[in-house]
């Protein structure tokens, strides 16, 4: 029986919406999902090479971000990037950063994000995998 | 199984997963089945309650059978067989 496959629209470029991501590709990876990511707009930024290990900045509830991340380190949680390598590691997930959004960052080549990227696509790839997909997000 | 059955069981491969959070215990536990046989045994140790009821619906969805779980101090035995 084929792979079932799951597309997610990631958007976020924050820590917080960043590590659930992180949670829900633990759980495609878990049940052996086919997985595709398509990095857009400010999640771009956080996957820029210069970026990724630093970038602390929390979208919701942000007057607890220094809680929130006292948190992930008292849970023993990955790092967002370390979840999403496991995912890579345990299932078929592939990495693609939007063009248009690699550009808002100046990020041209595929070699200006942390090497958990597969490619740079357009945003025709994400529609012929989001209308084949059996789970489809957006975060 | 009851609870005497459960405690009763020879497990093959133990799973200590009780250092992570949602979805830790979940993946080690994916991790470990590959170093198990058809018809071994396996029991993952899990302080998080979300574990509890996740491993149950992963042994349906992946075929394996769903034993029970051991309540203990702090944390849940939970078994399954390949």
């Amino acid at each position: 029986m084929a792979n079932k496959k799951m597309t997610l629209a990631l958007f976020s470029g924050s820590v917080d919406k960043l590590t659930a991501a992180g949670v829900i590709l633990g759980g495609a990876a878990a049940e052996d999902m086919d997985v595709e990511i398509f990095v857009l707009l400010q999640a771009a930024f956080a996957f820029k090479k210069e970026n990724a290990m630093t970038n602390e900045r929390v979208a919701e509830i942000t007057d607890k971000q220094d809680e929130f991340l006292a948190s992930l380190k008292r849970l023993n949680a990955p790092h967002w990037t370390e979840a999403f390598r496991n995912a890579k590691e345990m299932t078929n997930v592939k990495i693609h950063i939007c063009g248009f959004a690699g550009k808002v960052w100046h990020g041209e080549k595929l070699e200006d994000f942390i090497d958990l990227a597969d490619d740079i696509c357009g945003i025709g790839e994400y529609m012929s995998a989001a209308e084949t997909s059996d789970i489809n997000l957006f975060i | 199984m009851t609870t005497e059955e459960l405690t009763a069981l020879t497990v093959d491969k133990t799973v200590d997963a009780r250092g992570t959070s949602c979805p830790g215990p979940l993946l080690a536990a994916k991790k470990a089945i590959g170093e198990i046989e058809k018809g071994q045994i396996m029991e993952v140790l899990s302080a998080d309650e979300g574990t509890r009821r996740d491993i149950p619906k992963w042994c349906t969805k992946k075929g394996f059978e769903y034993l029970g779980t051991l309540e203990e101090s702090g944390y849940f035995k939970i078994f399954l067989r390949k």
